[in-house]
């Protein structure tokens, strides 16, 4: 039997498309690729929506049930976890309409902005970690920006995940710091290229080769992103003393004026008085 | 020695002996040394791509090619060739095509040293068919069809074993048909069937399909995770 290219490309496609009997999915479209599965848009004929349906290439356990338990804004929530009549996993969740963060970051974003979508990466990254779970493959392509500016990080990772180069940390084992490490990642990637000085030290120091040099955790993170949006110094630059007095002259801009304002006047008075 | 050719077109012709599932043929065969079965299972998967890859790379004719492809299955099993495949360096599928390369340079060094004293001279050969695909994309290409094809001899066999020979002939006038695939409705009406059964015997086929392209990829790949990396390869 000769399998011409075109029956060939056809069961190449029908295999591998998830087979759905039996279940309340009816297939849609395909949605993406991740390292682990492909997802697609399907419908829930019982509850008459429609879902994400994430089809996983290996047999996934423990670990992949304890993502299912994770309930934060910034994870998408996952309806149901079963097993295709083909014997691969399925995750089916929240169908979020939405632009990945690669895709949705222009020059148009400002510094603020961006330092938004950190914030809520790190406090999903902070609330997984809380609860054992960490995510081995942070980069821009698995962050959605839903159509509210809501941010959801997808594709949580499981052990067979091996991470993205650019935003991997360098250690073989991966940890929470190893999180961390992608966090500083995606914060040098988002940043605009004439970046706060303090901003690309936080970013350096999340991303230190050696893990115990970067930041403990997430929080300690985020809270040096703070202190930089509050003007006070940060954890991961020791600046200098023009940048520490330029810093301390638009922290305090309202008091300084006064103060010369003030200067001023008594400087006009001491002078019309000795007319 | 097992009979590895016949003619260039009958190896991984139909038989009715399903692959192990359980277990990889190539981790057995590492660990205790290459085995009749673990050659078996190669040869029938990659025998073809082997030697479309040879012909086309070292521009042999029909007959050089059957002969090098042949002496190379009967040289992987004479020398490490099992043990020597390291997973954590590259898939066995590429593993193989660099041993076949570095074997047929090799042969075809040999063979000119003896002709000419040492000068390699390439002869075009003018039957193959034309493509513009390189040596490495033919030999991928001749995987997956390969490993279709026994996939398919496996799911007839099982079909006719298990008196699933209606499901199959769905199948067959459905998903390898070269014509313009007819509607549900239509076969349902051939066949004096529901349409729902059309759509469940065709579902029933290509899950079993799967299963059996699984079972062959899971011979021939060092675990799960070569197996998966593989499967997407073969799958779109």
């Amino acid at each position: 039997m000769h399998l011409s290219d075109s029956v060939l490309d056809h069961l190449r496609q029908v295999v591998a498309l998830p087979d759905l009997t039996g279940t309340r999915y009816e297939l849609e479209s395909e949605i993406g690729r991740g390292g682990l599965g492909v997802v697609y848009a399907a419908r829930d004929i019982q509850l008459n929506r429609r879902v994400a349906l994430k089809v996983m290439d290996a047999a996934l356990t423990g670990e992949a049930e304890l993502i299912a338990r994770l309930e934060h804004p910034g994870i998408v929530p996952i309806h149901e976890t079963g097993t295709l009549p083909d014997g691969r996993i399925f995750y089916a969740m929240k169908l979020v309409a939405g632009s990945r963060l690669d895709l949705y970051l222009d020059a148009s974003q400002s510094v603020a902005e961006r330092l938004r979508v950190i914030r809520r990466v790190g406090e999903a990254l902070a609330y997984a970690h809380s609860h054992g779970v960490i995510h081995r493959d942070l980069k821009p392509q698995n962050l959605l920006v839903g159509e509210f500016g809501e941010i959801y990080v997808m594709d949580w990772g499981v052990d067979r995940v091996a991470g993205t180069p650019a935003f991997r940390a360098p250690e073989p084992r991966l940890d929470q710091r190893s999180d961390i490490y992608s966090l500083g990642a995606l914060l040098a990637f988002v940043l605009p290229r004439a970046a706060p000085p303090a901003l690309e030290a936080i970013s350096q120091k999340a991303m230190s080769a050696d893990p115990t040099a970067r930041y403990p955790d997430v929080p300690a993170l985020l809270a040096d992103i703070a202190r930089f949006e509050d003007g006070l110094p940060v954890q991961a630059w020791s600046e200098p003393l023009w940048h520490r007095l330029r810093r301390f002259g638009s922290r305090n801009a309202v008091l300084l004026w006064l103060v010369a304002a003030y200067a001023a006047v008594k400087f006009l008075l001491f002078f019309l008085r000795n007319l | 020695m097992i009979d590895l050719v016949r003619d260039d077109t009958a190896i991984g012709g139909p038989h009715d002996r399903f692959p192990s599932t359980r277990f990889s043929l190539l981790e057995a065969a590492a660990a205790s040394g290459p085995s009749n079965e673990a050659l078996d299972q190669v040869a029938k998967l990659y025998w073809k791509p082997v030697y479309r890859y040879i012909r086309l790379k070292f521009r042999k004719d029909n007959e050089d090619a059957k002969d090098l492809t042949q002496s190379f299955f009967a040289a992987a099993l004479e020398r490490d060739f099992f043990a020597s495949f390291d997973p954590a360096k590259a898939s066995f599928r590429t593993y193989l095509r660099m041993a076949v390369e570095r074997f047929a340079a090799n042969q075809h060094a040999a063979a000119n040293r003896q002709k000419r004293g040492g000068h390699i001279e390439f002869e075009p050969v003018d039957d193959q068919p034309a493509t513009t695909a390189s040596p490495e994309q033919v030999f991928e290409r001749e995987w997956q069809r390969q490993l279709f094809t026994l996939a398919l001899d496996d799911l007839r066999s099982h079909s006719e074993r298990c008196g699933k020979r209606l499901p199959f002939a769905i199948f067959e006038s459905y998903d390898l048909t070269e014509d313009d695939r007819p509607s549900y409705a239509a076969l349902a009406a051939r066949y004096s069937i529901a349409e729902t059964s059309v759509t469940n015997h065709l579902a029933w086929a290509r899950r079993m399909l799967r299963g059996f392209v699984t079972a062959r990829l899971r011979g021939v790949t060092s675990g799960d995770q070569e197996l998966n990396q593989e499967l997407r390869r073969a799958c779109i």
